[in-house]
């Protein structure tokens, strides 16, 4: 096997803040290869974005950030500020979660893409207007000629969102993150977007690492799924396995709790009871286990991620992840009149798809 | 735009109106010209008549208000009576341009340090220069204007005293035409000083407010995203935006520096507007403090559109209809 495009080793961020200190990301390891798309998977604090942010080395300087972050062989973690900038909107892009908010007000969407090619590339202000007018048409934003002198507050939700990745893309990046791009879209400018995504991976050969909480979304992009989970990886492995045979108990509510749009079952959605638990002070053991319908004494220790599946390289982190489809099976038997929370979430994924 | 402008301009007309209306009554009804009449004893009938006359004390006030808008849109505000009767018009403008020789360059500096210090404070909020400029602006807003102008004061009368030579003026005001540059630069150096050191720190204030809340933003962010050096960051997409919200204190500051600093140009021994403000109320002279009423009144109305217009340029979701 190759280097990976992105080699992420153990990676630590603590926040200091008067509570105390807040573990967003607590020993993160992950890769990403190149072209590949990795979809990062959680609820609200779970710590995926932070992580993302980590490897773009956008954090505020208060956040303390320890272990390894690779990218193309290069630590990051060790790059001064020159360095990191020659590779930020070059080879490493990212778009964010707000277009409303991401996009500077007082320039024109033009402005702002030229600034992108012309900050890495040396090309003339012309030369770098036609290839972001080209880069609009790519990403699907009509009469790209007359639209690209419009200011943000010009454009719909969706077609800032579209401008923001082909800013993302300006100059072909290698690893494209792209941190909940769609949440603040409406459901079906959502799948355009999810498009266009896709186009522009198709066109550019970049890998993306999408940070979405929206597991619907995830099914029909995604090469490989990473769930989080208080800052830890809860589950890891290519998106059949763990949309099929996910062997995490975080992983398989999340997937309960995603309405379906086709098959008129009448399957009642089931919520993960409590919220995600405090970065500050996280439960003892396993940081799921005060939600989980299956933890047991042994969950008081704290599980490893473990690999279940050696040739697809699905790992989890859970002590009972082997008798766990036979847990869910018995639940769901016992759950009279439902047709069982675990047999679901595959078309659950299709749909939403 | 310019149907914007012009709709502005002409809907500050019944707000002078109304504005001047409310001083001149209560200018008119605050004091009786006749009083002083009262107890002089050489006094005949004839001079009570020539005082009525000349101030149609005979007239209902809003009579008397009436003709005073009718002269006063044709630009005679009438004689300056406590200033030997001449006209106040003239004087008003002779001694705004006074003022203007403190406001103009006070308000260059003010604003050059006022958005170094914001950006840098904000920038490194919680630095120790942000702490000090921190520090400093409450010391220049809670301290009143007179102890920095007399401070000035009292440091220049000290080196006269010690080295038998001062390097500006501490009263009064020279021109070049009459006394030479230097004697000019001499004379302004204090009062500009005093001015910028007021004003300076509530405008840094406000300054690093505006920059502080735009370095926290998203787009600030997808600058940096872009690998775009620091100094475009905080400058190009930083900067530009958090002057938007400057552009109304700017033009309220300057408005009023325009209209003369009270304090300032009264320790100073200033002719500005200010000392004549303050003249004119006391003597309760009627045409003398309605010019000037005039004249600070159009200057807040001006530089408000003058700031409106700018919001225009700064801001491109800003549309004038």
């Amino acid at each position: 096997m190759t280097t990976p495009l992105l080699e992420v080793d153990d990676l630590r961020v603590t926040f200091r803040t008067d509570d105390g200190d807040v573990r967003a990301v607590q020993g993160l390891s992950f890769t990403v290869a190149e072209g590949e798309t990795l979809a990062v998977v959680g609820e609200s604090g779970s710590g995926k974005t932070v992580a993302a942010l980590a490897i773009m080395r956008l954090l505020p300087r208060t956040a303390r950030v320890e272990g390894t972050i690779r990218f193309r062989g290069t630590s990051l973690l060790d790059l001064d500020e020159d360095g990191m900038r020659d590779l930020q909107g070059d080879d490493l892009a990212m778009i964010f979660q707000d277009p409303m908010t991401a996009l500077n007000p007082v320039f024109t969407v033009g402005d702002q893409i030229v600034e992108a090619i012309r900050t890495h590339r040396d090309v003339t202000e012309s030369a770098a207007r036609a290839r972001a007018t080209e880069l609009l048409d790519l990403v699907g934003i009509p009469e790209p000629k007359q639209r690209i002198d419009n200011y943000p507050h010009e454009f719909s939700g969706g077609m800032r969102q579209r401008a923001m990745i082909a800013m993302g893309i300006a100059n072909e990046p290698k690893l494209l993150i792209a941190d909940e791009p769609t949440t603040a879209l409406d459901v079906t400018v959502q799948a355009q977007v999810m498009e266009v995504v896709r186009t522009v991976q198709e066109a550019t050969g970049t890998a993306v690492m999408l940070v979405t909480h929206d597991l619907g979304l995830v099914a029909g992009t995604a090469d490989r799924i990473q769930v989080m989970y208080g800052g830890r990886l809860f589950e890891a492995g290519p998106t059949d396995t763990v949309f099929y045979g996910s062997r995490n108990p975080y992983t398989l509510g999340l997937m309960a709790s995603i309405p379906s749009a086709v098959g008129r079952t009448a399957r009642r959605l089931e919520p993960i009871p409590g919220s995600p638990p405090s970065l500050i002070a996280l439960p003892e053991g396993c940081a799921f286990s005060p939600r989980c319908a299956f933890a047991t004494e042994a969950c008081r220790d704290e599980p490893e991620l473990r690999v279940v599946d050696a040739a697809s390289g699905h790992a989890t982190r859970c002590h009972r992840a082997e008798e766990l489809p036979d847990l869910v099976a018995a639940r769901a038997t016992a759950t009279a009149g439902s047709e069982g929370g675990a047999a679901e979430p595959g078309a659950a994924g299709d749909g939403a798809a | 735009m310019l149907a914007y402008a012009v709709r502005r301009v002409l809907a500050t007309i019944p707000l002078l109106l109304i504005g001047t209306f409310v001083v001149y009554v209560l200018v008119s009804i605050s004091g009786d010209p006749l009083a002083k009449l009262a107890t002089c004893t050489q006094c005949d009938q004839q001079a009570f008549d020539r005082i009525i006359d000349l101030y149609d004390l005979d007239k209902p006030i809003p009579e008397r208000y009436v003709n005073w808008v009718v002269n006063a849109v044709q630009g005679d505000f009438g004689p300056a009576v406590s200033f030997g009767s001449i006209d106040a018009g003239e004087l008003v403008l002779e001694r705004a341009a006074n003022s203007a020789r403190l406001a103009i360059p006070a308000f260059l500096i003010i604003v050059t340090i006022a958005i170094t210090l914001g950006v840098y404070s904000a920038v490194n909020q919680y630095s120790r220069l942000d702490y000090a400029v921190t520090g400093l602006s409450f010391l220049g807003i809670s301290l009143p204007t007179f102890v920095f102008a007399l401070l000035l004061q009292t440091i220049m009368i000290w080196m006269l005293d010690a080295f038998g030579w001062r390097p500006f003026f501490v009263t009064g005001m020279r021109t070049v035409e009459l006394d030479g540059f230097l004697p000019m630069l001499r004379s302004h150096v204090l009062p500009v000083i005093t001015l910028v050191l007021v004003i300076t720190a509530s405008e840094s204030r406000f300054q690093r407010a505006a920059m502080l809340e735009v370095i926290n933003s998203d787009y600030i962010r997808t600058a940096r995203a872009k690998g775009l050096p620091n100094r475009k960051v905080i400058l190009r997409h930083g900067l530009r935006n958090a002057l938007i919200p400057m552009a109304t204190i700017w033009a309220i500051d300057f408005a009023a520096l325009l209209g003369g600093s009270v304090v300032t140009e009264t320790i100073f021994a200033w002719p500005g507007l200010g000392p004549l403000f303050i003249s004119a109320v006391t003597q309760l002279d009627l045409n003398l403090t309605m010019a000037i009423v005039m004249l600070t009144s159009l200057l807040v109305i001006v530089f408000n559109l003058v700031a409106d217009l700018a919001y225009g340029l700064l801001d491109p979701r800003i549309r004038y209809e």
